[in-house]
């Protein structure tokens, strides 16, 4: 039965940008922060499979090594990218966010510490990988299972904060946030889904470092190719299954959002599908015909298209599932002109500035693979 | 009680301060760090200091892994904690400043960026290049605190924001510039000390001197500053709010003594190093860091306690009800829980009415979702400890829950909702006794101060009490049966004969014998013991 009593009512102060704005900046910073994620959470995983695949094999470790070196730089790149959708998601859904951090707070709490360690793990990998492959390849293994870990948590955040009418029966029976949200029927395979796609990523990161080797060091790149390019084959054959089990296990009237209900989601959803399905034709003769190029640039811009879908389909889900109480329009808005233009300005030099630091650093122009 | 409070046993707010207190440490030496980084290099660079350089290489190591990794990831962790404990602040403080955080964000990703390039690009890029990425990181962290600052400082002096609602008010608030340059001076101290940490481990004596002395150089000037900044932001708070720092408020005052304190020892410490550079130890440079964090908390612990009983002054009470009504409050106000009780007005409560069965567990929700903000039942400013050691009864604890916004200063709102659900939080209260109070043993006039009256009188002759009492003793005594004739705002306490007579007692020891004669009539005044702090 709904109670929607027990959605916190809103603050008095209003949003300060139009609804759509934060709408905007929510899905286009998790879209960034997504990718960011998959490459770190991904190239640990390849890095593990690396280590211990390698059965004395010099390819293998060297891919240990050199995909490690990059972690701890992908992880920034996600907590930095993380922190913006965490802001905006806060500005338009507070009232469930809060709500459901606070049932499984202490989890959630966890989070922060269990994160600095996974860092300063992935730092030590980093820096004495190549010295210490024994003792990092079990460090870069615990790293990887506490960024897992993380991520299991922040889904069942995100599947709890979707059904208010739960709430009130899990703190009512454990007020001290010692919950998490197992009860739910698709958090499983909701999150499964993520992290086979974290696999697949990972693959990619795999063919971009062997693009950057291709022409110095042939041998070691194809290897790089090879290795990534089937890890993503058939981490993205894997998610047939477990995206089939995510869909089946949403609520029928939910499901049929993505199969005829909604427009859009429908035609995400197809896209989404089609565009998997060419991705992996498409690494799959880029492997035959030894064709680093379509690999690195095809499938992964066709990658990065399905990842796109797949975070507006998430919206939508989110929406669909708190349809009974979210409205937009319940929103009282005075945009702070103030304010506001001077975000924009600040961040548009922001990117210009990150660019040319990049730039100026050498990432676009460099022949040989960088140390971040 | 809009939202659910997370129920921790030994007290949420610890959590907080616990993830708080050592973000800042480190947030402020990634600013100062910055700063001491470019120009050590530049330094290192023009007196060809190769050793010093070198050490620098590996300082930005120590200083990426330690901002980069702990100062970022604890900083979001203030944010997730904040959410967990003041879910209603948090989301004002981001509707109001949405775009003040997003700005920071934009500040943080290039200082971010820019750190780990400099950091990969000591061997690579040319000195000048260099140093380039080094003032960007440095700037954009100085960027960066230039932004929270303003949100931190609105919190404690958001002045007239309350009545116009403009981001920039709120912003460029009263303690808004001292507080900046006061953080600036703290930064560019903690630069200096956290410098004595790797200097200390160098085998290379001349170079550890030299560093040592170079580090002081940014210490000692900041550790000067300081007191002058601090000065120029105390001013700037309203005195009646800083009054809780100089008396009234124990926790308040007990931290601003060691926040001078401990300032002062680093001061001496810091000197002592200058004395012998050559045979810094990494022990001794720890023991500078670890008084250096001592004072620091303790400067944040009084800046967020003078702000009790506010988490955003004059507007969000700390357990999360407004200070006065307004269009989208909910109805999450004193006036309001007073008329329609907590029980009505709250979103996260199981009891919906009272019976005589369930009294104790309706006062447990009322308990917390009104106390559980800043008190624990057993544990953390544990209400158990408090009522137990002052010997209060049933009576006693029933009626100084109506003299709430009194005790302190002031630092408690006052109890809201009907006086059924009054009934029903004392009965819990008192459900946590574990021993039987007789308060009618106890006849020693101090013993009777300490445990009835000092919640919100002082123990100093300017007070109230002290100054107001009838000089005659038998009177004295007598115009403390019913204190609520004395002021309405009073609790409803009831002293036995030999309990007020002890106290005129020892009240008249305590008071020059002039102040006998002086008989003010004590009207008009709005809380008995703000006379105290002024």
């Amino acid at each position: 039965m709904i109670n929607p009593s027990m959605v916190p009512t809103l603050d008095p102060n209003p949003l300060p940008a139009p609804y759509w704005v934060f709408k905007l900046l929510l899905l286009v910073t998790f879209f960034l922060h997504m990718l960011a994620m998959n490459f770190m959470m991904g190239g640990a995983f390849m890095a593990i499979a690396a280590r211990f695949s390698s059965n004395g094999s010099e390819y293998r470790n060297r891919i240990f090594v050199d995909v490690a070196k990059k972690i701890p730089t992908l992880l920034a790149a996600t907590i930095t990218l993380g922190i913006a959708p965490l802001l905006f998601v806060q500005v338009i859904y507070g009232q469930y966010f809060y709500t459901s951090s606070i049932l499984i707070a202490w989890p959630w709490f966890f989070v922060i510490i269990l994160l600095i360690a996974a860092y300063y793990g992935f730092y030590f990998v980093a820096y004495k990988g190549k010295r210490r492959p024994g003792a990092a390849g079990f460090v870069l293994l615990a790293s990887l299972a506490l960024v897992l870990f993380i991520g299991f948590i922040y889904s069942n955040n995100v599947t709890l904060m979707q059904v208010p009418s739960h709430w009130a029966a899990k703190y009512f029976a454990n007020p001290s946030g010692w919950n998490l949200n197992l009860s739910e029927p698709t958090l499983i395979p909701r999150y499964l889904h993520f992290v086979t796609a974290a696999i697949a990523v990972g693959g990619i990161l795999l063919v971009l470092l062997a693009l950057a080797r291709w022409k110095h060091d042939r041998d070691y790149a194809r290897h790089l190719f090879q290795f990534g390019g089937k890890a993503f084959m058939y981490a993205t054959m894997a998610q047939f299954l477990v995206g089939m089990w995510f869909l089946v296990s949403l609520p029928r009237d939910l499901r049929m959002l993505f199969m005829g209900d909604n427009t859009p989601a429908t035609v995400l959803f197809s896209a989404g599908l089609l565009g998997t399905v060419a991705a992996i034709f498409l690494m799959s003769d880029a492997l035959r015909k030894d064709n680093i190029r379509v690999a690195a640039y095809g499938v992964t811009a066709l990658t990065a298209f399905i990842i796109l879908t797949m975070v507006i389909m998430r919206d939508i889900l989110r929406d669909a599932y708190l349809e009974p109480y979210f409205h937009p329009h319940q929103f009282p808005v005075q945009t702070q002109w103030a304010v506001f233009p001077l975000f924009l300005v600040l961040f548009l030099g922001g990117v210009a500035l990150w660019l040319i630091m990049l730039k100026r650093y050498g990432l676009f122009t460099s022949t040989k693979p960088t140390d971040i | 009680m809009n939202y659910p409070i997370w129920d921790v046993a030994f007290g949420a707010g610890l959590l907080i301060a616990l993830v708080a207190g050592l973000h800042v440490f480190v947030s402020h030496f990634a600013v100062g760090g910055g700063l001491f980084l470019v120009l050590t290099e530049r330094k290192a660079r023009r007196t060809n200091d190769a050793p010093l350089l070198n050490w620098l290489k590996s300082h930005t190591k120590f200083f990426v892994l330690l901002t980069v990794v702990f100062g970022a990831v604890s900083g979001v962790g203030i944010w997730f904690t904040i959410g967990l404990i003041s879910p209603t602040a948090t989301s004002d403080l981001i509707h109001i400043f949405v775009w003040g955080w997003a700005i920071e964000w934009v500040f943080f990703f290039i200082e971010i960026t820019a750190a780990l390039l400099y950091l990969y690009g000591w061997d690579k890029l040319d000195p000048k290049l260099h140093e380039w990425y080094g003032w960007i990181y440095f700037i954009a962290a100085f960027a960066s605190l230039v932004v929270i600052n303003g949100i931190i400082t609105f919190m404690l002096t958001p002045g007239s924001w309350i009545d116009v609602h403009k981001f920039w008010i709120g912003f460029f608030n009263a303690t808004y510039l001292p507080a900046t340059f006061f953080r600036t001076a703290i930064c560019i101290a903690l630069a200096g000390i956290y410098a004595l940490l790797t200097a200390s481990v160098q085998k290379d004596l001349d170079l550890k001197a030299r560093i040592v002395r170079w580090g002081a150089l940014w210490t000692v000037p900041a550790l000067i500053a300081l007191p002058l900044f601090g000065w120029w932001y105390i001013r700037e708070i309203p005195a009646a709010i800083f009054a809780s720092a100089r008396g009234p408020m124990p926790t308040a005052t007990h931290y601003a003594f060691l926040a001078w304190t401990l300032l002062a020892v680093t001061f001496v410490l810091t000197l002592w190093a200058l004395l012998r550079p050559k045979h810094l130890h990494l022990a001794f440079a720890l023991l500078v860091a670890l008084v250096a964090l001592g004072a620091m908390d303790s400067f944040e612990f009084v800046r967020e306690s003078v702000r009790k009983p506010f988490v955003i002054e004059n507007y969000l009470y700390d357990n999360s009800l407004y200070a006065a009504a307004m269009p989208g409050d909910g109805g999450f106000t004193i006036d309001n829980l007073n008329t329609v009780g907590v029980l009505n007005a709250a979103t996260w409560v199981q009891h919906r009415t009272i019976t005589p069965g369930n009294q104790v567990s309706v006062g447990r929700e009322v308990f917390r979702v009104e106390c559980q903000a800043c008190h624990t039942p057993n544990h953390y400013r544990g209400i158990h400890q408090l009522i137990e050691q002052r010997q209060w009864d049933p009576t006693t604890v029933h009626a100084m829950l109506s003299g709430l916004a009194l005790m302190h200063n002031g630092v408690m709102p006052p109890f809201a909702g009907t006086d059924a659900e009054r009934d029903a939080l004392a009965a819990y209260v008192n459900s946590l006794q574990t021993i039987t109070p007789n308060p009618a043993t106890f006849t020693n006039g101090k013993l009777v101060f300490e445990n009835y009256c000092s919640m919100c009188h002082q123990d100093r002759t300017d007070d109230m009490l002290f100054t107001s009492l009838a000089p005659d003793p038998k009177v004295a005594a007598d115009s403390l049966k019913d204190l609520t004739i004395l002021f309405p705002l009073m609790p409803d306490l009831k002293l036995s004969e030999a309990q007020r007579t002890s106290l005129v007692q020892w009240i008249n020891t305590q008071r020059p014998a002039v102040q006998h004669t002086m008989n003010h009539p004590p009207a008009n005044r709005p809380s008995p013991a703000s006379e105290g702090g002024n």
